[in-house]
Parts: structure tokens; sequence; C-alpha cells
């Protein structure tokens, strides 16, 4: 992991000047919302194929169970290693996936016994690794150094705190001999004290000794000014290599096993008829959902992780049929809700709503006890912005929104209208009932509609010259009767039985 | 009533005085000392898991399992809204969270009915999305500089020490109110379980009844928040029903097992974390009623994983035998 944080920094350096690297990777906005965007990205493709499984609710268990996963691995590392508890260890990579692995065939299991519902079998297992890990969190909290808001929201404030510093010049140890030029040589009296006597006797005996003496880290020597120039140092947030390396991995995934995962996820009898494996493929997803979760663990926390899996992913299920689209539009919403809730933790709600002004609002309508700041938590504001975003594709969907659903409604029961309307004058047209049947103040009676609703269909086919008012009877114009007669044969006699 | 019923609910009955007389066979075992304190817990815990236990039965049959996790997720907005409005009062912290929990299950219904995205989507959105504002909502409270926001979190990993003399005759009161809904609808509630498009051929209003079933099951929720928390609260709901209805295929029976396992399982979580500090009570609540589960899904008579192996077993000698016969001339 160090080495290749080592090979990147060298890469940007290239490129960009130190002071301006270490300005924008010590910038706790820019990292923030670059560690979201990159759990979003991360979560959202492997969202998509949860979504289209069916199994988004097995992320949720997952996310959870992962916990368990977590605190082994940590009392592994502390207990049996002896090592420092690190949240970007390797080993609590395998931990994770191994509880999400866990999880998944735990529930298998209880399902396959055919005594439990798939939906009860999950909701019986994640609560009891959930709830195992909780009390060894909160039995031995001195030795796991999590705390439980941790668990729940995850430190994406902070992560640009937690770093590994790599340098790059004047990075050797200095070490200080007294020969060397800058070491402080003093004399000390070496019997003064046992022999009660004053350094100034003339028995005392001297020693020389060095003050300070000894070996330097680069950073230890800039700081005791012992050289010329100050190390060039590079602090990289450690959260950002692995969540990049998890985006990485994910996407390759996903482009080595487009085919098969569209396959399974759609058609998973035929996949398995045509030699593919969808339960091999289903636990490679399923460790790759555990891996993710908890790489995103320490920047989100446990419970929100769920949103970043399925909430863009929904969104983009809205938007398009297509999946290769969805793949690309749902990161592309995980990557913007990341962007825009940071700004909305920080009180601006897509930069045109202060949050502060509600709450003043709020104060002086229900009151808040005049308490209107607003600084909430990152990971919250993200999940909230990506739902917000749902919303607006929920409405709006040009195919599947609510909006373009009413349109669509509205449109049939016009097209509906005409048609009895038409048909109905088609009917009564020339005929010894028509004065009667065709009156035009009267044709609601006959349709059995409201009069507002005649009204307006009338007019409506009047200025589509589909139809005339002679005498207030209501008559086909030439083009009424010719849409008419095209309607019947085209339309109303199409795939009915002859004679 | 059949000899088999009978049995059953002569079999629950000699459960339930078990149970009771556990409480002072316990105390005499474990040296466990029942003060005023932990009788409170204790009883507040068994009331809390008879009324998710009796609901979570219905939960389970209607295979809306996880509808429990989605919706005690979102209660938590409620109780930040409500703390804002009115303070740390219980009666209002929980009507906000029950208005947020069904607010969440509306988001479901409609979202399932108008797009294109199947039920567990929808439910895992509404709780991640629902839990967001909860805890955005949260962090906000917590910066106030007023002592009293202290203890809002217990509703998220559930704290028993937390429940007092008041808090428990009001889970009584809204309990039985719960218990006499059940009690009046017991048929209805029953058809739209079983067979819902029978009870709408019949002429039942079966959307309000569905939606009569939520309520309570939401009800019974968010009673269960302040002992479970909102993460662990669908194993209290879920795990009794689901060891219940190992031990019976009647409804009625189910739903008393399942209640009073719930009570239980409720009652020795709360005493557990009572004993010792630092022990949560909504994950040790979980631990035991999964051991009832695991215990139920082994042992449970004529279904049971253990009563399963040994059928085929004898199935096999017998199969064995029968070949044996017939080869011989």
């Amino acid at each position: 992991m160090y080495a290749l944080e080592q090979i990147i920094i060298t890469i940007l350096v290239k490129f960009i000047p130190i002071e301006q690297l270490n300005a924008a990777l010590s910038d706790p906005r820019a990292v923030a919302i670059l560690i979201g965007a990159l759990v979003s990205i991360s979560t959202a493709c492997l969202g998509v194929f949860l979504l289209l499984r069916k199994m988004s609710l097995t992320s949720d268990a997952i996310s959870h169970t992962v916990l368990l996963g977590i605190v082994v691995a940590f009392f592994v590392m502390v207990g049996l290693l002896g090592t420092e508890a690190d949240l970007s260890s390797p080993l609590l990579v395998i931990g994770a996936a191994a509880a999400g692995v866990l999880t998944v065939i735990l529930t298998e299991l209880v399902q396959r016994s055919g005594l439990v519902k798939q939906d009860a079998a999950l909701g019986l297992v994640f609560p009891l690794l959930f709830a195992i890990a909780i009390i060894i969190i909160s039995r031995y909290a001195d030795d796991v150094h999590l705390d439980t808001d941790a668990v729940l929201v995850g430190e994406i404030g902070v992560a640009w705190a937690n770093t590994n510093s790599h340098c790059f010049d004047n990075c050797d140890d200095v070490v200080i001999t007294p020969d060397h030029p800058r070491a402080e040589m003093g004399r000390r009296c070496i019997n003064c004290s046992s022999g009660g006597i004053t350094p100034r006797d003339p028995k005392a005996v001297f020693e020389e000794v060095c003050a300070n003496c000894g070996t330097y880290s680069a950073a230890e020597a800039w700081r005791e000014r012992l050289i010329p120039e100050p190390p060039a140092l590079v602090f990289w947030p450690r959260s950002l290599t692995l969540m990049g390396l998890v985006t990485l991995l994910n996407v390759g995934f996903i482009a080595l096993f487009y085919k098969e995962l569209k396959l399974t996820s759609f058609d998973s009898a035929l996949a398995t008829a045509l030699g593919f494996r969808p339960v091999a493929l289903n636990y490679m997803l399923m460790t790759l959902v555990s891996v993710t979760a908890v790489s995103a663990f320490d920047a989100v926390g446990s419970v929100l992780v769920v949103a970043f899996f399925i909430i863009p992913a929904a969104t983009a299920y809205l938007l398009t049929d297509r999946l290769a689209i969805m793949l690309l539009i749902s990161p592309v919403f995980g990557a913007l809700s990341a962007m825009t809730g940071y700004e909305l933790a920080r009180g601006q709600l897509l930069g045109i709503l202060p949050i502060s002004d509600v709450l003043v609002f709020l104060d002086r309508t229900v009151g808040l006890d005049g308490y209107t700041q607003w600084n909430s938590s990152i990971s919250a504001s993200m999940v909230i912005m990506a739902f917000l975003f749902f919303l607006a594709a929920w409405v709006l969907s040009p195919r599947y929104g609510l909006v373009a659903a009413a349109l669509r409604r509205r449109m049939q029961r016009q097209q509906f209208a005409d048609q009895m309307i038409l048909g109905h004058i088609y009917h009564h047209q020339g005929r010894p009932e028509a004065p009667e049947e065709l009156a035009a103040d009267r044709l609601h009676e006959h349709l059995g509609w409201t009069p507002t609703h005649t009204r307006l269909a009338i007019a409506r086919l009047r200025t589509l010259n589909l139809v005339i008012l002679e005498d207030e009877q209501v008559r086909l114009t030439p083009r009424g009767e010719r849409v008419v007669s095209e309607f019947l044969h085209t339309q109303l006699h199409a795939g009915q039985p002859t004679g | 009533m059949t000899q088999q019923e009978k049995r059953g609910w002569l079999g629950i009955g000699a459960l339930a005085i078990l149970f009771v007389l556990a409480v002072p066979v316990s105390a005499w075992l474990f040296n466990i000392r029942y003060t005023y304190t932990l009788a409170t817990v204790a009883v507040g815990g068994a009331m809390l898991g008879t009324v998710s236990g009796a609901l979570g039965a219905f939960a389970v049959l209607r295979q809306q399992s996880l509808m429990g996790d989605t919706l005690s997720h979102a209660a938590l907005p409620g109780v930040a809204v409500a703390f804002l409005i009115a303070g740390r009062d219980l009666g209002w912290l929980l009507l906000g969270a029950g208005i947020a929990s069904w607010l969440a299950a509306h988001f479901v219904t409609v979202v399932t009915r108008t797009t294109r995205i199947k039920p567990d989507t929808a439910m895992g959105m509404a709780l991640a999305a629902f839990f967001a504002v909860g805890i955005a909502l949260l962090a906000y409270i917590q910066q106030r500089p007023d002592a009293s926001q202290a203890g809002l979190d217990t509703f998220i990993f559930g704290q028993a020490a937390a429940i007092v003399q008041q808090d428990v005759i009001l889970i009584s009161v809204v309990g039985v109110v719960v218990f006499i809904c059940l009690a009046l609808f017991w048929k209805e509630f029953k058809l739209i379980t079983f067979n819902a498009e029978f009870a709408r051929a019949n002429g039942y209003p079966v959307r309000t009844l569905d939606m009569l079933l939520s309520t309570l099951i939401v009800v019974a929720i968010v009673l269960g928040l302040q002992l479970a928390g909102v993460i662990l609260m669908v194993g209290l709901l879920i795990a009794p029903a689901v060891a219940a209805r190992q031990w019976t295929h009647h409804l009625g029976q189910m739903v008393v097992l399942s209640a009073l396992l719930g009570a239980v399982s409720g009652a020795s979580g709360a005493i557990l974390s009572a004993l010792d500090q630092g022990l949560p009570t909504g994950p040790l609540i979980i631990v035991v009623a999964s051991v009832l589960v695991a215990v139920s899904l082994a042992i449970a008579p004529g279904r049971g994983v253990i009563w399963t192996l040994r059928q085929q077993q004898r199935d096999r000698q017998r199969f064995a035998a029968l070949a044996g016969l017939q080869e011989k001339p």
C-alpha cells in the first residue's frame, strides 16, 4: 500500500509542485469530496447489479455484518499479532470479506432448511452477527478503538488528517556525532554530587557531553534546524489509496465479467444452461460488496453505506433501460451527491438555499431556542442529496417519472374521449334519431359524461377540424369522417373474427 | 377443538408457567437481586417483547420481515424532530417515531406502485435515506448547548437502564390497545395474511386492513426502539415469530407462543444487560432470541432439522428392508 502511494505521488509531483499538492491533500473539503466520490463510484456500480438481482437488502445485511469481521480482525491484530490496530490494514478487508460471505452462506443455509422464508432468514442472520459485534465493541471498547458513532456515520470529515507521510527530497536521517559542526557540546562534572564538591573545586573532574547527539528523522532534523532545507514531504490520506484501489477493483471486475454479470442477472437459468457458473459469480459479487463495504466503513460507517449502494442505482434505473448506460449514470449520480452532500453538511443546499435561513425561519415559527447553526454529518448529508436526486428522477424521468406518467394518462384519456365522440357521431349521423342524439348541448347525456368534460372534448375536436357545429348539432367534417373510417378499419376490426 | 390443538395450548400454558417459575429459580441460582430498577427494566422488556412478538408473527407470515428493519431505521428522524419540538418526553418521541415510520411505509408502497422499482430496493432506500436524515438531525441536536439531548442516542442501540416506571405504564397501555385491535380484527387479519385475494373478492376493505396491521406493527417497533434500538429492532420483531412458527400450524397458538418467546427474550436480555456496566440491551435481546430460534429450528417436532434427519434415516432403513424382502424369492 505504502509503495503504491509512493509511485502515485512520484508521478503527481512531476506535474504539481509539492506545496500545492500538500495544500490540496490537507484541505478537508477536497479530501472529503474525493473520498466520498470514490465511495459513491465503487458502490454505485455494484449497486446496479444488486438492484437487478433483487438483492438490495443483502447489501444492507452485509454492511452490518462486516462490522463483525472488522472486530474479529482487530482482535487478531492486537491480540495475536501484537501489531497496532489500523483501520486500513489488509487484514480488515479479509475479515470483512469473510464476514460478508458468511452472512450469505448462513442465510442460504437457514433458507435451504425449508423452515424459514428468504426475507426472514436474512432478518435472522444479520441482526445476530451485528449484535455479537456490538456486544464485543461495548465490552472491550478500550482495545478495539471503535466507538459506536464511527460505526454509524464514519469519519469522512477527518479523513484528511489520517495520513502516511512520504518524503522526496532531503529525506536522509541526520546523525549528529560529537565532531559534527552542529553538535552542542557541554561539560559536565562527574564527581560533584558524589564527592559533595562544587564544579569550581579544583578536584572536580569533567567530561565532554553532547546535548543533541543522536539520530534524527528528516522531519525532526528540520524542526531542530539541523538542516538548511526542509524535507519535501507529502502527507497522503490513507483512505484515498484504499478507496481508489477498491474502485479500480470493482470497475475492473465489471469490465471483465460484464457479459457474465448481465446474463446471470437477467436470466440465471439460461446462464447455467449455457455453462456459466451463476453461483460462483454471485459469491464473487458478494465478496466485492463486502470488501467495498469495509473499505467505505471508516469513511461513511456501516449503516449509511447501504444508501450509497442502492440509491444511485435506483435513480439510474428510472432513467434508462440499457444496462451499460445505467452503469454509467449510477456512479455519476453517486459522485454528484458526494459533492453536493459536502456542501449540504456545511449548510448549503445545492448552493441555492442556505440551511441556516431555514433554521432562522423555523426558529421564528416553532422555536429552536435560537440555535440556528447547521453543521451536520457529511456522510448523512451525502445520502440525503442522493435521495433528493432520486426524488427528482422519480418525478421528472422522461419515461418512468410521475409527470410523464400523468401526461401519458391524460393523453390516453383525451384520445379515448375523442374516439368515443367521433364514433358516436359516425354511428348516428344521417339517421332519424340524429337531431336528438347529436344535439351539442345534450351530447353528454348520451355519453354519460359530465358536461364540462364533453364540452372540452368537442372544443378540442373542433380545433383539430374533425367536427363542426351546425344549428347546435355536431357533425363530422370530411376529415373527421376519414379519420373515423380509418380507425374502424385499422383498429376496431383488426384482430376480430370475421362474420 | 381438535386433540392436537388442545395439546398445543396445554404445551404453551406449561411453557408460560415454566418461564414464570424461572424467575425465582434463576434469582436463587445466579444470585440475581431483583431490585426495584431491575424489576422495572425486566417488566418493561417483557411487555415490549410480548407486543412485538405477537405482531411479528403477522410480519413473518406475510413475508414482510424486512419491512420491520426499514420501519425501525426510518423512525430516527421522527425521534429527532419530536425532540426539537417537544423536548425529551417519551410520548412525543414515540409519536414522532411512529409518524416517520408510517411515512416510510407509505414511501415504499407508493414507489413500488408507481415505478418498476422492486419492494426490496424501495425498502433499502427508505431505510437508508430516512436514517441519514435522522443522523443529520441528531448531529445538529448534539451541537446545541443544552445537555438535555443526552440519551437520544439510546434509540440507536437501545438502553434498558433508560426505562422508568412511567415508560412501563405507557408501554402497557399501548400494548393493551394493540391486543384489543388484534382481537377485534382477528378474523380479518387472518384472512388478509393467508389469502388477500379471497378477502378482496369477499368485499373486505383489504387496503384499510393492510394499513391498520402495518400501523400496529409500526406501534410495536416504536415501543421497542427504546429497548432494542433502531438497528436491531427487526430481530426482536421476527426472531420470536420464526421460533414460534416451528412449533405449531395454528395461527392463534403461533401468535401467543411468539408473544411468550418475545417476552422471555425481552426480559432476559434486559436483565442480562442490567447486570453489568457497558452491556447494550438490544444486542443481548437479539442473542437470546436467536438462541431460541436455533433451538426451535433444531428440535421442533415434525419440522425441525433433527426430526427431519431422523425421519430420513428411518425411511432409508424401511426402504432397505422392503428392497431386501422383495429380492428374496
